[in-house]
């Protein structure tokens, strides 16, 4: 036991520093980001100087990636986090939405988690995109869920501009990163998006999402249960053994990015094992314990270790039940000898877990992993043991060779620390520019192969989308995912993720507001119902007023879209985001921070998976319908892009009760079963829209078609050259759906009872054609060519 | 009533299909046991077949499959191989088989071809490289009975499967060694298009594999060694909604309706034919 060792003499003295200067260097050369009041508040909330331990302990827990100190009173201010939909709202390592009962009692859950690895994967893209969807995939297991799907919204800068070579390199190593890790995994992937911007030039975004099936009744909590209080309970950790990679990186984190200081960057990414991560989860070891320890009556809580490594987990697992914990390092299984008790406790190294069981389950613990699983021979010093126990004092106790390297209220360390930040917003003043009439033929081309636009087929076909047998929809064949997460009942849970940069520079609040109508508008286009949403909000320096005020504008738009575009089934109750993360400081040292970037991954459910439709264009003879009206609204746009190399003003701003109308008329269509394809309105707009109809999701699309400009739903007084393009390639809301003959009448009635516009505006047809009129026409192979040989062109 | 006939899913740790594949061999009517590569090997021989699933096994470390064909468990797979027991390789599976000489297994325990890393080719220039997902269609150039894994297929058969790996263009060392195999018909499976012509071409053929080879069996017929995954494309609803070709349109004939999506997919029939040969063994 710790009782009655000495703390160590080992201290930071914070007491030597008079002023801020001189303490703020002896911080930086210790590699510690603490700011100088930080540093003292520390040794106030101690009483004393901080050990080295205790140093590195808390510059990890009140790092803006831990303790959202930054973001939190923002988050807690604006986002709607509870509802009918919420099995478990954000306080755990993911959140949980309810997919539907399970017919005996219980009700399976879908857990869903995003988290960001961006300056990671700046630095290092493999190793950076590989460790975050191990950190995900960690997050959702550790709930005692079955890990169903990952998801990449991935931002890289401008494949063409002054960083092209780097931006390349960054986007075939991320992109090597995912395949490589998650392939080996053995989680499907459910797609993502990527987008290019020249404000990614120095940051690249690396968010991902993963989803995990679980019933309720089985939800592992991250916390030691309160038998605790009766019974002894042991802190045993599992897998790799503990290095020091990622030492720092909680931390790294959340500091700008010094490209002259990429040695101490790297250091501070850890190091990816898709191989041992196999082995603990996936019906495997993890599940094998999970499933003793139900059958032996054994309370046992758990926790991934991700920042800040042991320390944190320990705090964080004991806190959240009400207790204390003693950890002795020198229990602990190292990769190297003689590592500093601070890098043990802090360091990030992958692939492990920290288990929560009464004493007497322990030994079953350690057999199955030990024994059954061999971790130690699959592994070298891979392995479960015992490192600590739980203590009702609340005392957050680390020792070390004999001394006491750690001692503090565990409520201390877990507390974190908030800032009240100056938000004070810019003003956008950019011109609104000349729009000309005309060439629809040609610029549709254009827009199909610029980047954002093109098929991003060359880089998902590197994405297992097949293993585990749940895939409905793939990467790339529709607007959303879909897997059957089970294999006896027809659900289908759908999942997908937006965020456009270019309406964020604009305004961040309506890029906000879009981000959560484009998300909601992707799953409607499979047929599925959105229940629930996470965010990852991606900004720079929160310490920078404008900076700030983009951050908080952003917040309050999608809150104001979760709230109007409520839950179909409960009229009024906001849709909820039930996890989330926020990554501050993507800036270079240089200054240049991301535009706003709040990335929303919406979860759909269908009680039927067999009615999700894809946008392929399916039979000659059909309708096309556009519902949606289309509006002077090109800000933003990928065709202010492309031709005029601007953004405007004009932002989609959308009435949210009539997107709310749009989306939910969108599933009732699409329940009704006269809707053969649908694809939503976004990107370059509804010619766009209308071409990827025609080509198909993977290229495969037969049918042509034939399209009057003149009769889609316009809303504005516009001039007529304007009026022309806006409805072409703006970028409001909407749909296109094919729809059979004998069911025009019926869909168009429903987007009618709820006051959408919506009409005929062309139909399918066997000439492989895109048929405009006056305007022109265009061939599909020409279309096809254009939108899958983009990419390939522009990256090399 | 005979007893169910029991299959092996044999697990090597860093693979990942043994759930499915699992719930592919019980779609069938076989009863299925996960079998962890750390179990007694004895323990093999009260299994009526074993199928080696997909996956990375110890990581791929050195070259896909070969640390775990040197495991005791291969051993004896190697002798009930032998003694006519069905065993079944599905990508990383095939991998293990080839790396343990049961596959094509002319001397059994040799390894006789390779299972090389994917190099994409059209006309002879390689287009592409590295691993690979998407949906495949192979065709069936054996008569059926030939193998234990086509028996209940008809002749020709063409079946929409999907491929994901890095590691499978089958190749050789020994000159004419596949068309050998070929003319012994233990070439089984070709990548072919929706129609059921075969190419070499990218991305008809999905890795540059010679002969556009998709799997091969042993010379008694009870050992296959496939690179798609079967177990992937046992239902319908597996099936991508805008494939081409005759299972893309079931797959879209069957839009809306629940029950058509659950029923049988392309690979069912591989699980199938060996259903039906425990049944006629018994």
């Amino acid at each position: 036991m710790s009782a009655g060792l000495p703390l160590t003499e080992r201290r930071f003295a914070v007491d030597a520093y008079a002023d801020d200067a001189a303490l703020s260097a002896a911080l930086l050369a210790e590699g510690v980001g603490l700011s100088p009041f930080e540093a003292r508040r520390l040794a106030e909330l101690l009483g004393r100087n901080p050990t080295w331990c205790e140093l590195h302990l808390f510059n990890a827990e009140w790092s803006e990636h831990c303790s959202y100190k930054s973001s939190k009173p923002t988050l807690r201010e604006f986002l709607p986090t509870s509802g009918p939909t919420v099995v478990l709202g954000p306080q755990e390592d993911a959140g949980i939405l309810l997919l539907g009962p399970t017919g005996d009692g219980d009700r399976w859950g879908i857990v869903i988690a995003h988290e960001s690895h961006n300056h990671p994967s700046q630095v290092l893209p493999t190793e950076g995109a590989a460790t975050g969807i191990g950190g995900i995939v960690r997050d959702v297991d550790c709930m005692g869920a079955e890990v169903i799907a990952v998801a990449d919204p991935l931002r890289f800068g401008d494949p063409s501009g002054p960083q092209a070579d780097r931006t390349r390199w960054i986007t075939a190593g991320v992109v090597d990163g995912i395949w490589q890790y998650g392939n080996a995994l053995g989680v499907p992937n459910l797609g993502g998006d990527i987008v290019f911007d020249p404000c990614y030039d120095d940051n690249c975004l690396v968010n991902v999402v993963a989803l995990g099936l679980v019933r309720e009744s089985r939800i592992l909590h991250s916390r030691v249960p309160e038998q605790a209080h009766q019974e002894p309970y042991d802190l045993i950790l599992v897998g790799k053994p503990t290095d020091d990679s990622g030492f720092g990186g909680a931390a790294f984190a959340s500091m700008d990015l010094d490209e002259a200081d990429e040695d101490t960057n790297r250091g501070a990414v850890q190091v990816p094992d898709p191989f041992l991560k196999n082995v603990l989860l996936l019906h495997k070891a993890n599940e094998a314990v999970r499933d003793a320890a139900q059958a032996a009556g054994a309370a046992v809580g758990m926790k991934d270790l991700g920042a800040a490594g042991i320390a944190c987990s320990s705090s964080e697992l004991c806190a959240a039940g009400g207790f204390g914990a003693w950890i002795d390092l020198d229990r602990v299984h190292v990769a190297l000898p003689n590592l500093r008790p601070e890098v043990i406790a802090v360091a990030e190294t992958q692939e492990r877990y920290l288990w929560a069981v009464p004493r007497w389950f322990t030994p079953t613990v350690l057999r199955i992993y030990n024994e059954e699983w061999d971790l130690p021979g699959v592994y070298e010093g891979a392995q479960a043991a015992v490192i600590g126990e739980a203590r009702s004092d609340k005392r957050y106790v680390v020792t070390c060779r004999g001394e006491v390297v750690c001692d503090a209220d565990v409520d201390t360390v877990t507390a974190g620390i908030e800032y009240e930040r100056v938000a004070a917003a810019a003003v956008w003043d950019e011109p609104e520019p000349d729009v000309r009439g005309g060439d629809l033929p040609g610029r549709l081309l254009r827009l199909l192969a610029s980047p954002n636009i093109a098929s991003k087929e060359s880089l998902y076909r590197f994405y297992d989308t097949e293993v585990q047998g749940r895939a409905v929809l793939r990467s790339g064949e529709a607007d959303a995912g879909v897997i059957a997460p089970l294999f006896d009942r027809p659900w289908g849970a759908a999942l997908t993720v937006d965020g456009n940069p270019r309406y964020g520079r604009i305004d961040p609040y309506w890029g906000g507001v879009n981000a959560v109508a484009e998300a909601m508008r992707n799953i409607a286009a499979v047929g599925a119902t959105p229940v629930g949403m996470t965010d990852c909000l991606n900004f720079g320096n929160p310490e920078v007023p404008a900076q700030f005020a983009e951050f908080r504008e952003s917040v309050r738009g999608l809150s104001a879209a979760a709230r109007a575009l409520w839950l179909k089934d409960y009229p009024g109750e906001p849709t909820p985001f039930v996890s989330g993360n926020v990554s501050l400081y993507n800036q270079s040292a240089a200054g240049r921070a991301v535009s706003p970037s709040p990335i929303v991954a919406c979860l759909g459910v269908i009680d039927d998976h067999a009615r999700c439709v894809t946008p392929q264009l399916k039979e000659p003879g059909n309708a096309l319908i556009v519902a949606g009206a289309r509006r002077a609204e090109l800000g933003g746009s990928a065709y202010y892009q492309v031709f005029h190399e601007a953004h405007g003003q004009s932002v989609p701003r959308p009435d949210l009760n009539v997107e709310r109308n749009l989306i939910h008329g969108t599933i009732d269509a699409i329940a009704s079963g006269g809707v053969r394809a649908c694809h939503d309105i976004s990107n370059g707009g509804l010619l766009v829209t209308v071409a990827e109809m025609l080509i198909g999701g993977w290229g495969h699309g037969t049918c042509g078609a034939q399209v009057d400009l003149a009769a889609v739903p316009y809303d504005g007084e516009e001039t007529a050259a304007l009026r022309e393009q806006a409805s072409a390639f703006g970028e409001t809301g909407g749909f296109v759906l094919e729809v059979q003959p004998a069911q025009v009448a019926p869909v168009l009635a429903i987007y009618r009872e709820r006051g959408v516009a919506a009409a005929v505006c062309g139909s399918v047809s066997a000439t492989p054609t895109l048929d405009l009129g006056p305007a022109g026409a265009v061939s599909l192979d020409d279309l096809r060519g254009a939108w899958l040989g983009g990419l390939p062109e522009v990256l090399g | 009533m005979a007893a169910v006939p029991r299959v092996a899913v044999v697990q090597f740790p860093g693979m990942n299909c043994e759930a499915e594949t699992k719930l592919a061999l019980e779609a069938v009517g076989l009863e299925a046991e996960i079998y962890r590569w750390n179990r007694d090997p004895a323990g093999l021989d009260g299994f009526d077949a074993m199928v080696v699933g997909g996956g990375f096994s110890y990581q791929d470390r050195v070259r896909s499959g070969v640390i775990a064909a040197r495991e005791p468990i291969c051993e004896r797979l190697l002798t009930l191989a032998g003694q006519g027991r069905p065993i079944l390789g599905i990508c990383n599976g095939a991998q293990v088989l080839v790396e343990t000489g049961l596959v094509p297994g002319l001397q059994p325990g040799r390894i006789e071809v390779a299972l090389a890393p994917n190099r994409m080719t059209q006309g002879g220039r390689v287009v592409r490289r590295d691993y690979f997902c998407t949906w495949t269609h192979l065709r069936l150039v054996t008569p059926p009975q030939r193998c234990v894994w086509t028996a209940a297929l008809q002749p020709a058969a063409v079946l929409a499967i999907p491929m994901a790996h890095g590691e499978g263009r089958f190749t050789s060392a020994t000159a004419g060694l596949f068309e050998q195999l070929a003319a012994d018909g233990q070439l089984v499976w070709q990548y072919c298009d929706p129609a059921g012509v075969v190419s070499e071409d990218f991305p008809i053929c999905p890795n540059g594999s010679t002969r556009a080879t998709a799997a091969v069996c042993n010379p008694a017929g009870n050992v296959l060694a496939i690179m798609p995954h079967p177990e992937r494309a046992s239902w319908l609803r597996q099936v991508p909604q805008d494939l081409p070709g005759p299972w893309g349109a079931a797959r879209r004939a069957a839009y809306g309706q629940a029950a058509a999506l659950a029923a049988a997919g392309p690979g069912r029939g591989i699980f199938a034919s060996l259903a039906q040969s425990l049944a006629v063994a018994l």
